[in-house]
């Protein structure tokens, strides 16, 4: 019976304990999450040095029990009273905030909650289909110009080897030297064959031609260009897992000509703490510290040693063309996708997508001329409505002016553009020579 | 045998000219054939253009020097001839931190002279928000800061301000804190932070002019509480501050 109950309260203590180990655990993590997770990681250096198991830390270090407690209350009082706090304090430039709210306990059980937190074991390289590209090019050219010689050789050989027999019958036959030559004897050949080879050649020139002129169709056109860049950079991950704007990097798209390329410094707002899980990516990552002056150790410092990276321009439009980014995406509203396509799905680097591509995409005005030519952005202006105007409530006030013109100056020709129900870009003078060229 | 070098030698003429038809378009790093190649690179300097070789003509002395430039120290940017306009974009009187260079990466700013490294931030709190929103405007100004705030802030701070934005539900980013409840934050502290960067946040005055900057601090608070600006008052972390501001003179 006495067995019994010792072994009921026995049981109800354990009880008692693990939910009581509970609530501190969530009690820390709360306290952790408010106070603490801006600057402190737990298990990797940050703005702050990491939490993981620090009270052992300090203990190993030497410092006395309480002056952890102390500096999290006031560090400052901290460092000056005990030498170890105080070599703490020099761990990086950032000073860090007191919290003279922290009750011991509490303090307490945000060290539990960390040190309950199992360290991340050390990820092996993920084989995530953008990381590990299989090389599958086929052999290269070099390869079948080889075989190109190699068998023209043995057709040398082979049809010396039967002219020779040829001119020997001959020979033998007439009773005098016979050595017709190649051309002579390809002459008899296509004397004999008049019909065949008059058609065949005929066939040749035309479809000669015929190529010519395709491929003159070619000059100009950019479609599939896409250089290689000094660092292959992915915008799946940027722009489809991680959801960052297009906007946030290229960032000047809204108030200049170019969309531009983010300066270092916007990579580093993510990158100093993000180096990288894979040694693929860890490389790369590299090349940005480098850029921007950055040493990772510990707390991480800028060095002040900068090295520009230099990406290759992707969409190039020729000298004689004026293009404006901002025109196009604050006033006419257009998406970054009608042109560039979804970079969400491009997992290489940057590439002019070819017309057809861009078609595909939901919302995209359809067109037919290839990406980039004079074709496809006048096709374009004369398809795209102006939504800006009095014709609807989406009104920011940039084509205002020039829809009263029309509808003060001359009624007809505005009653003649609304005929359709939508005023175009050409209409307001999109197909307008000088809009572009000058 | 010198006929059937002549022989061997058209017909790898003929070969090479059909490679050279197939060759060009298939080069991912080749833009193809131009019609004009001198109307495609501009003497005159464009942006992202590397003007060490133009036309041909290699001048090493300028190679990606010409374009993407810093302005001239102590410049100052022209908003046109509305007062307001001007006073509110004049450069931000506050000083970033004297560690900044080494943690921020701000290497060629003016550093505050205080020893004390947020000293400036503590001071900004006496900071208002230039741009007065009122219920009639209240409108626009939120809707500007909220697409501001989407394209600027949202990956890492959420659409909430919950600091459960994309980049930490991915898994990518830690450590994003929650301003939802930091509503004694004010608003000069605020835009200290998003101008020059606290703790792992990087500084964002390149990105965002001041103008827009505050009218993110707007939708901010608009965040805190969702009533902000449709009442004409004003945040209680302002009025607390308001006797500090006489101390903000523009230097």
């Amino acid at each position: 019976m006495f067995k019994r109950i010792k072994s009921v309260i026995f049981g109800s203590l354990v009880l008692l304990l693990l939910v009581n180990v509970n609530v501190v655990l969530a009690q820390g993590e709360a306290l952790y999450k408010a106070k603490c997770m801006a600057c402190h990681q737990i298990h990797k250096d940050g703005t702050g040095p990491k939490l993981f198991e620090v009270r052992k830390k300090w203990l190993d270090g030497g410092a006395n029990a309480e002056s952890i407690y102390t500096w999290v209350n006031n560090w400052e009082m901290s460092a000056k009273k005990d030498p170890y706090a105080q070599t703490v304090s020099t761990w990086a430039p950032i000073a860090m905030s007191n919290f003279p709210e922290l009750k011991k306990e509490e303090i307490d059980a945000i060290f539990d909650y960390v040190d309950a937190q199992a360290p991340v074991v050390a990820v092996t390289p993920e084989v995530t289909d953008n990381e590990v590209v299989v090389e599958d090019k086929g052999p290269s050219t070099w390869f079948w110009v080889m075989i190109a010689i190699v068998l023209f050789v043995i057709v040398g050989v082979v049809s010396k080897v039967r002219r020779d027999l040829k001119n020997a019958l001959s020979e033998s036959k007439s009773g005098e030297e016979f050595d017709q030559s190649y051309s002579m004897e390809l002459r008899t050949w296509a004397w004999e064959n008049k019909k065949l080879v008059g058609l065949a050649s005929l066939i040749i020139v035309v479809a000669l031609i015929v190529l010519g002129f395709m491929d003159l169709n070619s000059i100009g056109i950019v479609e599939n260009y896409q250089p290689t860049q000094p660092i292959e950079f992915p915008h799946t991950v940027h722009a489809g897992v991680n959801g960052i704007d297009c906007k946030y990097c290229h960032n000047s798209v809204t108030k200049s000509k170019t969309a531009g390329l983010p300066t270092v410094n916007v990579c580093m707002n993510c990158h100093k703490q993000i180096n990288g899980r894979t040694s693929v990516q860890q490389e790369k990552i590299k090349n940005i510290y480098a850029a921007a002056g950055w040493n990772p150790e510990g707390a991480g410092s800028y060095t002040g040693k900068t090295k520009p990276i230099v990406w290759n321009k992707v969409h190039v439009l020729p000298d004689h063309v004026y293009f404006n980014h901002s025109q196009h995406v604050v006033i006419g509203g257009v998406d970054c996708k009608q042109c560039h396509g979804d970079m969400t799905k491009q997992k290489e680097t940057a590439r002019v997508l070819p017309v057809s591509e861009l078609n595909e995409i939901e919302g995209n005005v359809k067109l037919t001329k290839p990406t980039l030519t004079m074709g496809w952005c006048i096709e374009c202006h004369g398809e795209k409505e102006i939504h800006n105007g009095p014709l609807n409530g989406k009104n920011n006030g940039y084509y205002n002016e020039i829809h009263k013109r029309l509808l003060n100056n001359d009624k007809s020709l505005y009653d003649k553009y609304l005929k359709d129900g939508k005023v175009t870009v050409k209409e307001l003078g999109g197909w307008e020579c000088a809009k572009c060229h000058y | 045998m010198n006929k059937l070098i002549k022989l061997f030698g058209k017909v790898t003429l003929l070969f090479g000219f059909l490679w050279m038809f197939n060759s060009c378009s298939k080069d991912p790093n080749s833009a193809g054939y131009e019609y004009m190649p001198d109307m495609y690179r501009s003497p005159a300097v464009e942006p992202y253009v590397d003007y060490g070789e133009l036309r041909g003509r290699i001048q090493k002395s300028v190679s990606n020097k010409m374009s993407v430039k810093t302005p001239p120290k102590y410049t100052i940017p022209y908003f046109g001839t509305n007062k307001e306009e001007v006073m509110l974009m004049l450069p931000y009187h506050r000083k970033p931190s004297s560690t900044s260079a080494v943690t921020h990466g701000l290497v060629e700013w003016d550093f505050s002279t205080n020893p004390q490294g947020d000293y400036d931030y503590q001071m900004a709190a006496a900071d208002m928000n230039p741009i007065k929103i009122t219920a009639e405007n209240a409108e626009i100004i939120l809707k500007k800061g909220k697409d501001l705030y989407s394209v600027n802030c949202k990956h890492c701070h959420g659409e909430k301000g919950d600091g459960q934005g994309s980049m930490v539900v991915s898994g990518a980013y830690v450590g994003v804190p929650n301003f939802v409840d930091k509503i004694a934050l004010s608003d000069g502290q605020m835009f200290y932070s998003i101008y020059y960067g606290k703790g792992a946040m990087g500084s964002h005055a390149p990105i965002l002019n001041k103008k827009e900057i505050w009218n993110v601090v707007h939708y901010i608070r608009s965040i805190q509480n969702p009533e902000y600006g449709k009442t004409n008052f004003m945040s209680t972390s302002v009025t607390t501050i308001v006797a500090d501001s006489t101390k903000t003179t523009v230097k």
